[in-house]
């Protein structure tokens, strides 16, 4: 557990989510399309099947998600680690006990594996404050601190929005906190760990 | 009392409310406030601050991502009221984000700024 690679992207995962609806849906046509080309079942096959799928798309992922996290949560008390400090991130959740040095990562694209792993195994950690544009137009839309291991590049935002806002806005300032945070959280438990 | 000194008054919290004179401030301390980013929580009451707030020299002795509180006590010189703020920011690199500011009219945090001299 604690060398396996790390692995941010199932891609079967990925490609299911993403083309099993869609095959769900093909299928349902051409079933109506065959032998229901009127009455219920057709209005169940052509409205039921894309009516799920985009269930699926938005609800799917996230349930899953979520129950990763409770899954990764209960990996670290069992084996006694405290939950010193965590990150829920909308693509991955990190979990630091800053006193042994181990570290909890769980990626919303990879739900088959949830990591514990020794701090000892990030190289490097920083912020990225997103900062972008010149003059009244400079400002962030997103902030996210950044650590690798074993040269894999992990990124987990602290604030992302569709709009740019200006760098002391009370949304930058908070997501720059919060990764700087992190980024300390990360580096004194890899300080910590023997 | 003019008019429009009271109506001035309304704008200066650190101004007597009763004289609409400006206060002269008598003390002026930084407290940490065991509070992390994304967690903060109001609170009206004087206890929670007389529990919680840690005393600190300068900003750099607050942790990365936790909350800071600055204590201004005010005296108004004509009538002899007393008037403390609290003002609750998040220290992040050379900024501060401003949370709120609460204030104690009636003396409750008299003793505990007695106590942090």
């Amino acid at each position: 557990m604690e060398n396996k690679k790390i692995k941010k992207i199932n891609l079967l995962y990925l490609l299911g989510y993403i083309f099993i609806p869609v095959i769900l849906i093909t299928i349902c046509y051409l079933i109506s399309y065959n032998f229901f080309r009127e009455g219920t079942m057709c209005v169940i096959l052509l409205l039921g099947s894309p009516f799920i799928s985009i269930i699926w798309w938005i609800f799917g992922g996230k349930i899953i998600f979520k129950k990763n996290k409770k899954r990764l949560e209960n990996m670290f008390k069992e084996q006694g680690l405290v939950q010193n400090n965590t990150f829920y991130g909308d693509g991955a959740e990190v979990i630091v006990d800053v006193n042994a040095g181990k570290i909890g990562l769980q990626f919303f694209w990879n739900p088959t594996e949830s990591y514990i792993i020794s701090a000892k195994r990030i190289g490097k950690a920083w912020v990225d404050d997103g900062k972008g544009g010149v003059g009244f137009m400079e400002g962030s839309s997103c902030v996210s601190f950044l650590f690798t291991i074993d040269d894999v590049k992990v990124r987990v935002y602290t604030f992302k929005s569709n709009q740019r806002f200006k760098m002391n806005s009370d949304y930058i300032l908070t997501g720059i906190s919060k990764a700087d945070k992190m980024v300390n959280v990360l580096e004194t438990a890899r300080q910590n760990d023997k | 009392m003019g008019i429009i000194k009271k109506i001035k008054a309304l704008f200066h919290s650190d101004w007597c409310s009763s004289c609409q004179i400006a206060m002269t401030e008598n003390y002026k301390q930084l407290f940490m406030l065991p509070m992390s980013v994304g967690h903060y929580v109001s609170h009206e009451n004087a206890e929670y601050y007389k529990k919680n707030l840690v005393k600190v020299s300068s900003k750099k002795d607050i942790p990365i991502g936790i909350y800071a509180c600055g204590i201004k006590k005010y005296r108004c010189s004509k009538c002899g009221n007393n008037l403390v703020q609290l003002s609750i920011f998040l220290p992040v690199r050379n900024q501060e984000k401003y949370e709120e500011t609460i204030y104690f009219k009636n003396g409750e945090l008299d003793a505990f700024i007695d106590n942090n001299r």
